[in-house]
């Protein structure tokens, strides 16, 4: 009941989104924008009603925070393209289909356990399949072509990545805590334990070298770092993770142009201000015309007047910049918190899940989201470099929306079971 | 008008958006006020070797922070010890709306001193994890009953 009463908050936002981008739009008011956040109410409505039939115990807040985001999201597609807009609403759509599809033909998280490896090997594969065959789209190869439609196979390697995660850390944390040899004082488990862990940190080399994806890379390798935290409770690991991390940013830096570019661009993007820098000095621009309260949705001047956007990629590594320029530091805030409850909520799901898979699992899925927010809002804010990842549930992007939304469904699996067994 | 409407737009926009964050965070704030589990696992046990040995004589519980009882109380444990909103009980915690009737017993086990939760609602923890059934204390361990944190040293 209370997540019903919560989709209706959204829904109202929803609707003042819209009608203020279509009056602004049209210059006219008129009431047919109303009729989309109808349809997107409805549309979250029956996912409620599968929610609360598969899952009756599952948080209350989780699904309308992810389903305010997506709101938000399409809010600002539908200003930048109505075009956009409508394939975005169709993947939500899909989205919401395998959401529910994974609450009832999955039911439990922990049937997931058992397919540690087989998990592995599929994301593994996944990736190496795109890094093979995959299609170059802006210097990096991170696209797969299935059928006509393109798909990004990191946005589900990442999820299949948790999951593995989750399941072989439980099984091994207890030898991952023990001191196999002592050096310098500092007791190291034996090498063979960490083999597979060293592979889970090449991957991600892998993905940075070969994709040319350095926000994938970081990515993976936080959620890695940040999970054996979670495991084992040992700052040795994050200390060791951050010390190798800085290694090989070193060595990435000089080796690969991509990175090299992308770094000089954040220390100074006004050194080419027309080319590499154009982006980020954009992006910029745009939060700093927002000022506190904004233009007002549909007003800024991010969209010329024969459909051109003046941030290049504004839909997907942009949106962050449109939604401050639109709606100020007052929206860009709001923004940010609605993040940041939606961690909060999956961090109280982990803490109060019984065994170590599921608090796992819900550490994991939820530190995911939160550090894929932080580098993308991050990069567009020039505190990081640049890295060309989706903001989740926000941007557009078919392969995102709908690997979001299977995350979303686990987290909710977990906690049905956590509140179930109290 | 349509500026106007565009106006009302924003200002209910904006509104809208922070009264909803707000709903989240009343429901945040009740949270904080109970004793939290931890999300990080639980180290894995000690070998038996670097396990402190149980302790001779029985300890003592000291107030840490209480809305019932004043902070710096010592509470000896020579017998044992129910805590509860119940003030009847030897640890009598009225003020305390997060405690529960019986909520935890302090009692002496085979293994050293122990507390043992009474199936309260919100749950006995040390150190932040919750105990389920029955849990051997050692030395500095700080029990949180509700909004009260006792801590519990050894006798010597």
């Amino acid at each position: 009941m209370r997540e019903l009463w919560n989709l209706g908050w959204v829904g109202g936002l929803t609707a003042i989104g819209f009608l203020s981008v279509y009056t602004a739009r049209q210059n006219e008011i008129s009431s047919a924008s109303l009729t989309y956040a109808g349809v997107f109410l409805a549309v979250f409505g029956l996912a409620h009603i599968g929610v609360r039939a598969g899952l009756p115990h599952a948080d209350p807040w989780l699904m309308p925070l992810a389903a305010l985001l997506c709101a938000l999201g399409l809010t600002e597609i539908y200003r930048l393209s109505p075009t956009l807009a409508r394939d975005q609403s169709v993947w939500v759509v899909i989205g919401l289909l395998g959401f529910l599809a994974m609450i009832f033909l999955v039911r439990d998280h922990r049937r997931l356990e058992p397919y540690t490896y087989l998990l592995a090997t599929t994301a593994v594969g996944l990736l190496a399949v795109t890094m093979v065959v995959g299609t170059t789209v802006n210097g990096a190869k991170l696209w797969l072509r299935v059928g006509g439609v393109q798909v990004q196979p990191g946005e589900f390697a990442k999820l299949l990545l948790v999951v593995f995660l989750a399941s072989y850390l439980r099984e091994h944390r207890e030898v991952l805590q023990m001191a196999h040899r002592r050096i310098l004082g500092v007791g190291l488990p034996a090498a063979r334990h960490l083999g597979p862990l060293a592979l889970m940190a090449g991957v991600s080399l892998g993905v940075l070298g070969i994709m040319n994806d350095l926000g994938t890379a970081l990515l993976l390798f936080g959620i890695y770092l940040a999970m054996i935290y979670v495991a084992t409770g040992r700052h040795l690991y994050t200390v060791l993770g951050l010390g190798l991390f800085a290694a090989g940013s070193w060595a990435v830096y000089h080796g690969v142009a991509h990175v090299h570019e992308r770094f000089q661009v954040w220390i100074d993007p006004w050194a080419h201000p027309h080319t590499s820098g154009y982006q980020v000095i954009q992006s910029i621009e745009a939060i700093a015309d927002g000022g506190v309260f904004g233009t007002g949705l549909g007003r800024s001047l991010q969209v010329l007047n024969h459909g051109q956007t003046i941030i290049p990629a504004v839909q997907t590594d942009g949106i962050y910049a449109a939604w401050a320029d639109e709606t100020g530091l007052a929206g860009a805030a709001g923004l940010l918190l609605i993040y940041l409850l939606f961690c909060y909520r999956g961090f109280k799901i982990a803490a109060i899940a019984g065994d170590g898979f599921s608090k796992l699992l819900a550490c994991g899925l939820t530190f995911a989201f939160g550090l894929q927010a932080f580098l993308i809002v991050g990069g567009i804010i020039r505190l990081i470099p640049l890295t060309g990842i989706t903001l989740p549930f926000v941007s557009y992007g078919g392969s995102s929306i709908v690997s979001n939304f299977m995350m979303l469904a686990l987290l909710l699996m977990v906690s049905n079971r956590a509140v179930e067994r109290a | 008008m349509v500026e106007q409407l565009l106006l009302a737009l924003k200002v209910a926009f904006v509104v809208l958006l922070y009264l909803f964050v707000w709903r989240v965070i009343r429901v945040a704030s009740r949270d904080i006020a109970v004793g939290q589990e931890s999300m990080v696992l639980t180290p894995a046990k000690r070998p038996a070797a670097l396990a402190t040995p149980p302790p001779r004589r029985r300890g003592r519980l000291v107030v840490v922070q209480s809305p019932e009882l004043p902070e710096g109380t010592e509470i000896d444990m020579s017998r044992e010890l129910v805590a509860g909103r119940d003030a009847a009980l030897d640890i009598p915690l009225g003020a305390d709306g997060y405690a529960s009737g019986r909520h935890a017993r302090f009692a002496h086990g085979q293994d050293g001193d122990v507390v043992e939760d009474l199936r309260s609602t919100n749950g006995t923890f040390v150190n932040g994890d919750r105990v389920s059934g029955r849990r051997v204390l050692q030395s500095g361990d700080v029990v949180t009953i509700g909004q009260t944190q006792l801590e519990y040293r050894a006798g010597g």
